[in-house]
């Protein structure tokens, strides 16, 4: 054949190739929800954590039946994408849900960052999209109408923290910020620095890590050097691991010691060992909580004992936020009696109920008002909370 | 003034570990006239296997230091034969590729099976003071550790008859060839030591960093500039240039926030390529 | 050229059929023919430095992440969105200028590396600089309005417009002095020097050919995804895909990187949605496969250049492939 004919046969093939991958799908008695996850590359470990939770919910729902949506139940379908942490790859990703198999709603992944992107293709096409782990204020302070998101903004923490700790600990004077210079991280950091001076704290130090720094020892015995009574450190599972055992190497204490978000996940403890005990965090979540709820788990309890037969371990803020955005969701359709995308969008705006995971009402841009955000610290290896009152279980102890 | 000396043992601690690091790389570099881009991923394997060696069999990771190298040892020996091999004459643009492509099936290998939470080896090994300045137990062992095996490097290539033809092979390539030196087995054996040294590498990662995928690519472009700073194809170069990146980097988060500190590097880096591209230690070589 | 000739036999349908996607098909496969023009240009672009000039750059996520904070910061300051765009096109290529004085007096493994960590050190820098770049936290874009079919055409045709401007501009060098003398510069630099070849000019201006299209390419993709952070604009992995794109198709030649940007986006297409887990894997053994059995790439394949050597000649005897 002649070369060049072969050449345009080549490429009209690849290009019918493309057409020809997944035909719409027809069925109609089935709510499709498009989960763009982050299951390779830097989020991995997050990403299955929202897919162990959907799951999760998933099985109850279906179980029951289905979702009720104007006195007929139809089941749930969740259509799973690995976008590979990958910024371009989570917004083609959207539209392939959304235009090619004709998702009904979308869950937003992992991380500000990319929450952003999501919702972006999300409120082109005016698909509700609910994002179960982003909660910088800048993810939502686009315009955005269609993007709902189970946590509540970051400011919130920080105010808490340090009204409660000044309350308790009123030695405390001095306060050293280091945060890493990525989305969340330094939007928490920047948020304690606001409140450690709305509280009269002194901020002897405040800077920033690039992402991918190996060794933190130079910061810290920067640290050090400014005899901080708190030191205040953001970042992701494994800059926190680095920095507390280069901190204890060191022999750079404080009478108070937070990480965001590190004790607020298992793999932070298990990796420092005995190290741990003492750091405080803040969390938007604890398993200890008592709430009560009229949702497929029915309590924080319920939810709490199957994740731990299921998994082997407790569940964290990440995985209940991701199992309370479906809840929340459902509640909406259910109330909307249909799944008309702009209907469900003004019953989701309208939210006000109770789940297993707390009480959700969002305000006018779209996050979960803010409340009373529990404020954990690790103590003999096991996270204790230590606000607010409700879910009490033991008194801020001071690092010695 | 202490403040400085616990910077400058900082550096070093860490510039140890760079070195270890960067040493099988810039042999790899220097006598094969490869770019692995598969380092960082067998750095970290050697993390994985240490860490799951201590995690589900109690093994000790010193004695685990007896059996990842010679398990990597043999991988990159077989690696280099089937694969690498066949590329070795041809330009950085197709060998660079080929390892970033294996590298990337590895890395999806490693991800699937071992998954990327970090992990990290919980054993104490305490810390020593000298007049307030601290050195960290593992730190410490591990640069203790690094510094010993890459000495014994050195001294292997110096002295055993494996060790000569690969430097010989790295002077010049033909004339070993007409001295009898069968090149392809040095080329095996080099990138066999290579992996070895990553997995040294990897088994005191383990024990002084919370290991996860995500850093591969961390780990290769230190090692980069470990070979740019230092000088290729050479053991006394790797530390060179591990030592100084290490003081480098230290001292430059001291002085201008540990925002710029990898910065620095990689500024120095880029000026050493332009001016003086060989290193501190090296000859003029592969370009 | 007669290979010109062949090649535009294959690429303008190619051509129509993308730009006839929006009425054809749904907007995903809009999308597709959208990523397929934009790694068309991209590839292109390496062509120039990384094909004719022989010089392995992997600096493409450098100018991509530098026109792209250039537009979005332009964008941000008030300007339209295409003004925006040609100017992030002057700055990345200025950016180029000042760099290729520095870097392109290194060769080979040392070019390489280089290459790579400029990518680094521009993805620090605006990490780092927050108070112009946001720092981590990334820079936002006003989103472009009007429905998705609307912003999928406006989309995809910038970037069509973007790789016919990068082929149009392949013909030209290819067929002039400048290719001429790159083409020199690749076999041996030293004799292309004596030659009368102007090696430094020639370097450089392949290099700066190597970053205009990439700035424009950064600069549409933040308007379009309206969200960038450092370490998406500055993607280590696309920096190494976009070469492996050219190669496939045939670095050096005019079309080949169409076609290496074309067939690598269907496969990445075709194995995305089916293999979960094993995305990267299965890409890493299509690049072994590249690099063991198609080293001159698809256009290069023996097979099509001896039919091709029987269709030019038909008057001499024939060449018994």
């Amino acid at each position: 054949m002649r070369f060049s004919k072969m050449m345009s046969l080549l490429s009209l093939a690849g290009f019918l190739t493309i057409l020809a991958t997944k035909p719409a799908m027809a069925a109609d008695d089935v709510i499709r929800i498009g989960a763009p996850l982050a299951l390779t590359g830097a989020l991995a470990d997050e990403g299955k954590k929202q897919q162990v939770a959907y799951a999760m919910w998933l099985k109850r729902v279906n179980a029951a039946g289905g979702i009720n949506v104007g006195g007929k139940k139809m089941k749930v379908e969740i259509i799973a994408v690995d976008y590979q942490t990958d910024e371009k790859r989570a917004q083609q990703i959207a539209e392939k849900l959304i235009t090619q198999d004709k998702v009904d709603f979308l869950t937003a992944p992992f991380g500000s960052g990319h929450t952003k992107v999501v919702a972006g293709v999300a409120e082109r096409y005016g698909v509700p999209v609910m994002a179960s782990v982003a909660s910088s204020e800048s993810v939502f302070n686009q315009g955005y109408k269609f993007l709902f998101g189970t946590l509540s903004p970051n400011g919130g923490i920080t105010e808490n923290m340090a009204k409660m700790f000044v309350k308790v600990m009123p030695n405390v004077k001095k306060i050293a910020i280091l945060g890493r210079e990525d989305v969340f991280p330094k939007s928490m950091a920047n948020e304690m620095k606001a409140s450690a001076e709305r509280a009269g704290l002194q901020v002897v130090y405040n800077e920033t890590y690039p992402v991918g720094m190996l060794d933190h020892a130079t910061a810290l015995s920067k640290i050090k050097a400014s005899s901080p009574d708190w030191i205040y450190i953001s970042g992701y599972t494994q800059d926190l691991v680095l920095a507390r055992k280069q901190m204890s190497d060191l022999k750079i204490t404080a009478p108070i010691i937070t990480m965001i978000t590190g004790p607020s996940y298992q793999e932070f403890i298990t990796a420092l060992g005995p190290v741990a005990d003492g750091v405080t965090s803040a969390s938007w979540w604890h398993h200890s909580a008592l709430y009560k709820s009229n949702d497929v788990f029915g309590s924080t309890q319920e939810f709490y004992k199957e994740f731990v037969a299921q998994n082997k371990s407790d569940p964290d803020y990440v995985n209940a936020s991701a199992a309370a955005a479906l809840i929340t969701l459902q509640k909406a359709i259910e109330k909307a009696g249909t799944i008309d995308k702009a209907k469900v969008r003004d019953a989701l705006a309208a939210t006000d109920i109770m789940t297993f995971y707390g009480p959700i009402k969002f305000g006018p841009n779209g996050m979960n008002q803010g409340r009373e955000l529990p404020i954990v610290q690790v103590q003999k290896g096991k996270v204790v909370p230590l606000f607010p009152d409700v879910i009490k279980q033991g008194s801020l102890q001071a690092i010695k | 003034m202490q403040a400085y000396i616990q910077v400058l043992t900082n550096g070093l601690m860490l510039g140890a570990l760079y070195a270890c690091i960067a040493v099988g790389f810039s042999l790899v570099w220097g006598v094969l006239n490869i770019i692995n881009m598969m380092h960082g991923s067998l750095i970290i394997l050697g993390g994985y296997l240490t860490f799951f060696g201590w995690f589900h069999l109690k093994i000790n990771p010193l004695i685990m230091l007896l059996i990842v190298p010679p398990f990597l040892f043999l991988f990159g020996y077989v690696l280099q034969y089937v694969m690498i091999n066949r590329v070795i004459a041809r330009p950085v643009l197709a060998t660079l590729t080929l390892t970033f492509g294996l590298d990337m099936i590895l890395y999806n290998f490693m991800n699937v099976v071992f998954e990327a939470t970090p992990r990290r080896i919980t054993m104490d090994f305490g810390s020593f003071s000298f007049y307030d300045v601290v050195l960290p137990g593992d730190r410490l062992l591990a640069m203790v550790l690094a510094f010993a095996l890459t000495g014994i490097l050195y001294w292997v290539m110096r002295t055993s008859r494996i060790g000569r033809a690969i430097v010989a092979v790295r002077m010049d390539k033909d004339a070993a060839a007409l001295m009898g030196i069968p090149i392809n087995r040095v080329y095996a054996v080099t990138f066999a030591i290579s992996a070895m040294m990553a997995g040294v590498c990897g088994v005191l990662m383990a024990v002084t960093f919370p290991v996860t995928t995500n850093i591969s690519g961390l780990l290769l472009g230190k090692a980069f500039a470990v070979c740019v700073i230092g000088g290729l194809g050479s053991v006394p170069g790797a530390l060179v240039g591990g030592l100084a990146l290490g003081l480098i980097e230290s001292l430059s988060g001291n002085w201008w926030g540990p925002q710029n500190a990898v910065l620095t590097g990689s500024v120095l880096m880029i000026i050493l390529l332009m001016t003086r591209p060989t290193g501190l230690l090296g000859k003029a070589g592969y370009e | 050229m007669n290979s010109l000739r062949y090649g535009l036999l294959w690429f303008i349908p190619l051509a129509i059929l993308l730009a006839l996607a929006p009425f054809i098909s749904n907007n995903y496969i809009v999308q597709q023919a959208t990523f397929v023009c934009m790694y068309a240009a991209l590839a292109l672009s390496w062509n120039f430095i990384g094909g004719y000039t022989g010089y392995p750059s992997f600096s493409t996520s450098a100018f991509v992440g530098f026109g792209a904070y250039a537009g979005a910061l332009l964008q941000n300051a008030g300007m339209p969105m295409v003004l925006a765009w040609v100017f992030a096109t002057i700055f990345t290529g200025i950016f180029a200028a000042c760099l290729g004085f520095a870097i392109l007096r290194m060769k080979g493994h040392y070019f390489a590396i280089g290459s790579i960590s400029i990518v680094e050190i521009v993805r620090l820098i605006a990490a780092s600089w927050s108070s112009l770049t946001g720092g981590g936290e990334g820079l936002n874009l006003p989103i472009f309005r009007g429905g998705p079919e609307h912003a999928g055409m406006v989309f995809l045709y910038s970037f069509l417009v973007l790789m016919l401007l990068a082929v149009i501009t392949t013909v030209i060098v290819d067929r002039s002095r400048l290719g001429f003398g790159l083409r020199c510069i690749e076999q041996n630099e030293d004799a292309a020097d004596m030659v009368g070849v102007n090696v430094n000019a020639s370097k450089i201006s392949a290099f700066v050919l190597s970053a205009i299209f990439c700035g424009t390419a950064g600069a549409i993709s933040a308007s379009w995804v309206s969200y960038i952070s450092p370490p998406d604009a500055f993607s280590i992995v696309m920096t190494l895909k976009v070469p492996v794109m050219a190669m496939l198709g045939g670095a050096g030649t005019i079309f080949g990187p169409v076609l290496g940007a074309l067939v690598f986006v269907g496969i990445e297409q075709s194995v995305l949605s089916r293999f979960l887990d094993y995305n990267q894997a299965i890409l890493g053994l299509i690049i072994v496969f590249l690099i063991f059995f198609l080293p001159g790439g698809l256009l290069r394949i023996s097979l099509f250049q001896k039919l091709k050597q029987r269709i030019t000649k038909p008057s001499t005897p024939e060449v018994k492939s």
